[in-house]
């Protein structure tokens, strides 16, 4: 994954990819911003919590429910009040949220 | 309008509901049974109590750096997407411009927004974001 290509995306404030355990590999932080890479660590960590999660809740769901069309999970993103991180596999994006493209973020960590 | 109402009037909503952060009392319209609906809500419960106190980790590093107080979250999955803001969340299909939609009405109804002024009162009266905006 490009992170420059990532810090093109709508609003943008860092990228970032992260290992299987959440351990931070490589980032950027736009300049001025108030993140830090200590946060970003941490921001890492937490996305594969989360998204480990999310994963369990759309499995239990479509088994006990029926219901089709979670799996496989896309992404994950937490909105905060200023900006919204956005993750997927192991690449996130952080943007603000007054330009955020949801939309854009997850496809655009769709591809490979 | 309700939120609740104004999402469900969406295209591609499939479902969109109200839950307690107690836990104990949820409503909702679409198509969730009152079972789904009562497990759903408990699910949205439990998500944004975490993705809060991960938040207060962060804020804890970082004074003021913009995550708190959190808003909500997205899970996006292969063909639905789950969205939770404050105490509502709603599933909606995946759809061009729908997430974005969703997510900028149910800030502006229950988030603390601080920019977005014409989207967000807009979203408030129940008109279209997007006829405001372009």
């Amino acid at each position: 994954m490009d992170l420059q290509e990532m810090m093109g995306l709508p609003g943008a404030l860092a990228a970032f990819t992260y290992s299987d355990r959440g351990d931070l590999q490589s980032h950027v932080l736009r300049e001025g911003t108030e993140l830090t890479p200590q946060v970003l660590d941490l921001l890492a960590r937490s996305c594969v919590a989360n998204q480990a999660i999310a994963e369990m809740e759309a499995r239990g769901w479509e088994a006990l429910t029926g219901q089709s069309g979670f799996q496989p999970l896309k992404g994950f993103s937490v909105v905060g009040l200023e900006w919204s991180v956005v993750v997927n596999g192991n690449c996130g994006v952080v943007v603000r949220n007054r330009d955020a493209d949801y939309e854009a973020a997850f496809n655009a960590l769709q591809a490979p | 309008m309700h939120i609740v109402k104004q999402l469900m009037a969406i295209p591609g909503v499939i479902a969109a509901g109200e839950y307690a952060y107690r836990g104990d009392r949820f409503s909702y319209q679409g198509a969730l049974t009152d079972e789904f609906a009562r497990m759903a809500s408990i699910l949205c419960r439990a998500n944004t109590l975490s993705v809060n106190m991960q938040c207060e980790i962060f804020d804890s590093f970082a004074e003021n750096c913009g995550c708190r107080p959190v808003q909500g979250w997205i899970v996006r999955g292969a063909q639905v997407t789950v969205c939770a803001v404050g105490n509502y969340f709603s599933f909606i299909e995946n759809r061009d411009e729908l997430l974005n939609d969703v997510m900028t009405i149910m800030r502006a109804k229950v988030g603390d927004v601080q920019d977005d002024l014409l989207a967000s009162l807009y979203a408030r009266l129940g008109g279209d974001t997007k006829e405001a905006l372009y």
